[in-house]
């Protein structure tokens, strides 16, 4: 106990070298810690978000890059006729071969634009939307407000949207020159509806001059939904069939997500391996150098009787306990990497999931780094001779 | 030149060196730094080495303190011949026996005065002890004169309490000897006279040997026993009639 609390002692005495230990450390966690949050909270987010979804089927424009699921035809100025919607709906009434069952379509057109909200302008995506078939085929669809609009000049937004611009039910929202009135808020679903403007379909396309066009068409059908095989057949069939377009389930979205999320991630678990290697190199730079201006503090621990393994005890005290605070600091850091990547880079909308199973992770990363790193250094100078370490020349 | 050796009571002296050699292995070829020292120390002696720089005192003092083994020769301590010991028991023996003061070995900078006098027993429990150690260590420090600083940083004391800390360190674990490097080299006259005091005080009521090195003759005339070197061989054995001599 005594050897642990002259290590603690020292770590508080070299602030500044303990800094740089410390620094060396938290990187190469903090990176880990990063790399398996995004990778844990893609694998859990990607199909949750596929099963809340909620369709069978997506059918975007061709070349559009997939982003996210609920996004997908937002940022474009690509559309697809209208007059294919019945040529897919026939496709997959021949796929599934059943002409009782029900098959839900429903369309949306996202268009960017100006809207006044609350007493400010605001760039907004405005969705053009059938309410009543929207909430045939998602009946989970909440407001948490008002109620669902009945009439072309009525209008819902979506949580987050409401709360920044300060607008309630009753109010209005104007869109270019026309006027809505606010009669339901959504319910946040973390998602790019949180920040829409939800307003009658047909007025959408008045508004925008975008008549005859839409942003995307979703399907839904039991008989898809059971069978993989049949889902798969009909993604085929339309792809083939109508030009310029681009079917895709919700499964398939997250496989191409998930295939493209793990190419990235064996690109960032080289970029960890390479900075725990140059981790463990400064800190046996660091060590080393902290070692050598300790030689004559070395020679009169011996001389006063420090056997070599009470010496050893001593420095990789200092050094695992630096590296215990490293992995502790972190993790929090992988964290707030985590959410900065996937806000701004990644944007698989997944959120932070603090997944503690990665804490004892990041602890005995930091506990190894510099483990690796100090002892050699440590075991090499724990064996020098009191006579050797007083003719030194280096001055702690 | 054989050393004296003093055989106060006729029986086994304390330590005795046996035709001792030392050389060392340089890039330039072997060097060497002792050559046929033969002596024997007395307990409550007190000892001084002198000579040039280069003479041999350091590493007669490492070999005589078991820090340094000898490349021909014997070492013998209270009968055992420590020279052959292995590094292990070694380490005991010299937690036992010896305490050293080093020119160089300044206190840990994270601890105060009474945790460096303590420092020895972070590394082993100190032996038939009846009082309590912390208070035997503030009754050390009080004895050197540093009872105001006992709670101090070495960063708050002067070259000569730096020095008198290492000699209470050197106290606190009742040693059978102390071996003291150039102890009084970087102080000013009073407080080289302050140490070597101290030392002879030690020796005569505690019955410890003490064996240092110094260039100064006013420090050396303290001692009991000049023992005069150059260039690794004795030169003279002198015992002081007077003590202290006026120089």
């Amino acid at each position: 106990m005594e050897l642990i609390v002259l290590a603690m002692k020292d770590i508080l005495r070299r602030k500044g070298k303990s800094l740089y230990l410390l620094i060396a450390i938290v990187i190469p966690v903090a990176i880990l810690s990063t790399i398996l949050l995004t990778f844990d909270n893609a694998d859990s987010s990607l199909s949750d978000l596929a099963s809340k979804f909620g369709f069978t089927l997506i059918v975007q424009p061709k070349n559009v890059r997939v982003d996210r699921i609920n996004q997908i035809g937002v940022n474009t100025q690509e559309y697809i006729p209208e007059g294919v919607i019945g040529e897919i709906e026939k496709i997959i009434r021949e796929v599934i071969r059943n002409p009782k069952e029900k098959v839900i379509t429903v369309v949306r057109l996202y268009k960017e634009g100006n809207v006044l909200a609350g007493k400010s302008e605001v760039n907004s995506v405005v969705a053009g939307i059938d309410f009543k078939t929207e909430l045939e085929a998602k009946p989970s669809w909440t407001i948490t407000s008002g109620r669902w609009p009945m009439g072309d000049r009525e209008a819902v937004l979506g949580g987050t949207y409401a709360s920044t611009q300060r607008v309630s039910v009753s109010d209005t929202v104007t869109i270019g020159d026309s006027a809505f009135t606010v009669v339901g808020i959504l319910q946040n679903y973390n998602s790019a509806e949180d920040y829409m403007v939800f307003a009658p379909f047909a007025e959408v396309q008045k508004l925008f001059d975008k008549a005859g066009v839409v942003s995307v068409i979703n399907i839904q059908s039991a008989s898809l939904d059971k069978d993989k095989k049949l889902l798969q057949a009909a993604v085929e069939d339309i792809n083939k069939n109508v030009p310029n377009i681009m079917a895709l389930s919700p499964q398939q979205f997250s496989t191409m997500k998930y295939t493209l999320l793990k190419k990235t991630l064996k690109f960032l678990v080289a970029i960890v391996a390479a900075t725990i290697a140059v981790s463990i190199f400064s800190i046996f730079n660091i060590v080393t150098s902290v070692l050598y201006s300790r030689v004559k503090e070395i020679g009169l621990l011996k001389s006063v009787g420090a056997s070599r393994s009470q010496l050893l005890i001593i420095f990789l005290s200092e050094y695992l306990t630096i590296g215990l605070i490293g992995g502790m600091i972190g993790y929090p850091l992988g964290l707030l990497m985590t959410y900065l990547l996937d806000s701004f880079l990644l944007k698989l909308g997944a959120g932070i999931r603090v997944n503690l199973f990665y804490v004892p992770v990041a602890l005995l990363v930091g506990i190894f780094c510099s483990f690796i790193a100090s002892f050699y250094p440590t075991y090499r100078l724990s064996r020098i001779k009191i006579t050797e370490s007083f003719r030194t020349q280096w001055e702690g | 030149m054989g050393g004296m050796i003093m055989d106060k009571n006729n029986s086994t002296p304390f330590l005795e060196l046996r035709e001792v050699k030392k050389t060392f292995s340089l890039a330039s070829g072997q060097v060497t730094a002792l050559e046929h020292i033969s002596l024997t120390i007395e307990k409550g002696e007190l000892v001084a080495l002198v000579g040039p720089s280069g003479s041999g005192k350091t590493t007669l003092l490492n070999i005589i303190g078991s820090l340094d083994r000898p490349s021909k020769g014997e070492v013998i301590l209270e009968g055992i011949r420590i020279d052959i010991l292995s590094e292990e028991d070694l380490v005991h023996f010299r937690r036992e026996k010896f305490s050293f003061i080093f020119q160089d070995a300044k206190p840990l900078r994270m601890l105060n005065v009474l945790e460096n006098t303590l420092l020895p027993f972070n590394f082993f429990k100190p032996k038939n002890r009846n009082g309590n150690i912390k208070d035997e260590g503030i009754e050390i420090i009080k004895s050197l004169g540093l009872g105001h600083r006992i709670y101090h940083m070495p960063s708050q004391l002067s070259g000569g309490e730096i020095q008198r800390v290492a000699i209470a360190r050197a106290l606190i674990t009742h040693p059978a000897m102390i071996l003291a490097d150039e102890p009084t080299a970087n102080l000013d006259r009073d407080n080289r006279l302050f140490v070597i005091d101290t030392f002879r005080k030690l020796s005569k009521e505690k019955d410890i040997a003490v064996v240092f090195s110094t260039h100064d003759l006013e420090v050396a005339n303290r001692a009991d026993r000049i023992v005069h070197l150059k260039d690794g061989v004795f030169l003279k054995d002198e015992i002081i009639s007077c003590n202290p001599c006026q120089v």
